[in-house]
């Protein structure tokens, strides 16, 4: 469960980046985040992942306010909530097998995995996400090779192996061709409801928005502009999100 | 007033919009004139006289007709020195490799741990690059006496400066996405070195390391002028025993060492890239 309350950022030259939001995810459920440029949305996402500090409000992911942590505490806090970007952000030079397992490092302390060393039961679980991601072929391959769909599905995999309550995704199809995209976004639809996952997912796409939410959050100069259920929602509301932008 | 004078420089502007290329062509003049002047006064302060090198030029035709031809005759004496010579820049490489890594760590903006490590880092970076590795061997003579051994710890230290530099530079120009998401995902610090850090730069460092070990054969041959062992201890001695042919048989040797150095490290790092 991820649930925003009251987030908000303000920038030390006093401009407001974001303001009261609230968003509830509940496990199973996708949600989707759409607004224009500069409306707040990758604003939203760091400081849910808190790389960047609200200024107020709280950010609890099963039940621990992440906005109040710090050090040891909010890296172990952030175990349970999970990120992939658009651009994959994967160790070019590894292997695609040992991207995944890297996932769960935060899980294993010890010399092992702070000298580079992989435990064998994380690269065997490793194995089942790819699978999941339908790239269990590519275990070896290194990452730097992939094409940017597969990358995605690898960021998506490491992502699982992470084994987190929530997953975060900040526009993952942005960089895709429309088919690719499609492919993301039903991963993300059958993992939300067989992993059980929280997934709130920034998107430009309408047509991906309606196709796949369960909800829509619409945001605005870093307000929330409305929050309903996809079946409640017109294309022509979700477009007026941009056709302000453009005017 | 000042809104006055403000108008009336853009006015001017205005008028005559070729001022600003004429500044630039008056700049232009200055710098070349500049560089001019830099130059000339370097020929006056290394109180540069070609006509000494014409008028010399007999005692060099007459030491290089005295090292002909090369007397091979004592050869073997000169494979261990040849040796120690390679295996001073190895061991100074190798030690500064080790030494400079974690500097380098502290002294990279985007990954240190702490401002104040990261100037403490840069400085001691700072210091052993600016003291000249013959400096740093007269200093190691000094307290482990003459030998290979100070030459390679001279070569070690010096190397922490100049690969420590190379390396940090290195990380803090490394993408920082795959960092950023391994700490979100809850890595640890050593963890996101050795999986993030460290892969993704391991490339660029290894081919900064081999282009050291290259500079450091050369440096090594110097080294034996202070003492510091190898072929440049052998060429020192050999020099004021006026053996001249035995000085162009290690010139040769020295010729060899160095472009075979260069042109296995050209290739390493060919195939590293």
């Amino acid at each position: 469960m991820l649930e925003v309350r009251r987030l908000s950022l303000r920038y030390p030259n006093g401009k407001l980046a974001l303001a009261d939001f609230d968003i509830d995810v509940r496990p199973g459920e996708l949600v989707v985040v759409l607004g224009g440029n500069g409306s707040g949305k990758t604003t939203l996402m760091r400081c849910i992942t808190r790389t960047l500090q609200p200024t107020q409000g709280s950010v609890r992911v099963n039940g621990t306010d992440l906005a109040r942590l710090d050090g040891e505490r909010l890296r172990r806090a952030r175990l349970d909530l999970a990120l992939i970007s658009q651009h994959a952000s994967l160790v070019k030079r590894r292997s695609v097998l040992a991207n995944v397992a890297s996932g769960a490092l935060g899980r294993h302390g010890g010399w092992y995995t702070a000298l580079g060393g992989l435990p064998a039961a994380e690269l065997r679980r490793a194995r089942g996400y790819l699978a999941e991601v339908g790239l269990e072929t590519l275990a070896r391959q290194r990452a730097g090779t992939l094409s940017g769909g597969q990358a995605q599905r690898v960021a998506i995999a490491r992502a699982l192996a992470q084994r987190p309550r929530a997953l975060l995704a900040d526009e993952p199809v942005a960089s895709l061709d429309p088919e690719a995209a499609e492919d993301i976004m039903k991963l993300l639809r059958r993992l939300a409801g067989e992993e059980n996952l929280a997934v709130l997912c920034v998107l430009h796409q309408i047509d991906l928005a309606h196709a796949y939410a369960d909800r829509v959050v619409g945001i605005r100069d870093g307000r929330m502009a409305f929050d309903l259920p996809r079946a409640e929602l017109s294309h022509e509301r979700m477009r007026g999100l941009y056709l302000r932008e453009a005017a | 007033m000042t809104s006055t004078t403000s108008s009336a420089g853009v006015t001017r502007y205005r008028d005559n919009p070729g001022w600003p290329q004429a500044l630039g062509n008056a700049l232009r003049i200055v710098l070349v004139l500049v560089a001019i002047m830099v130059a000339v006064q370097s020929f006056y302060v290394v109180q540069a006289r070609p006509q000494d090198l014409i008028t010399g030029f007999h005692g060099m035709v007459d030491i290089v007709s005295r090292a002909m031809p090369p007397d091979f005759s004592n050869f073997d004496a000169v494979l261990w020195p040849t040796l120690e010579t390679v295996d001073i820049a190895i061991f100074g490489t190798l030690a500064g490799l080790v030494l400079s890594l974690p500097l380098a760590v502290l002294a990279a903006a985007n990954v240190t741990p702490s401002r104040v490590l990261y100037y403490a880092a840069r400085g001691i970076i700072g210091f052993t690059r600016a003291v000249p590795d013959l400096v740093w061997a007269l200093l190691f003579v000094t307290a482990v006496g003459l030998g290979p051994f100070p030459g390679g710890l001279a070569l070690a230290v010096h190397s922490i400066g100049m690969m420590g530099r190379l390396f940090a530079e290195t990380i803090e120009h490394m993408d920082m996405a795959p960092i950023d998401a391994l700490s979100i995902a809850g890595a640890r610090r050593t963890q996101i070195f050795t999986h993030g850090v460290l892969p993704s730069v391991l490339p660029s460092l290894l081919g900064i390391s081999l282009y050291r070990l290259d500079e450091n054969i050369r440096s090594s041959l110097v080294l034996g002028f202070v003492g510091a062992g190898g072929i440049g201890f052998q060429l020192l001695t050999a020099m004021n025993l006026f053996q001249y042919q035995q000085v162009s048989v290690l010139l040769i040797v020295t010729f060899v060492i160095v472009l075979a150095a260069e042109r296995l490290s050209a290739i390493a790092r060919e195939r590293l890239a």
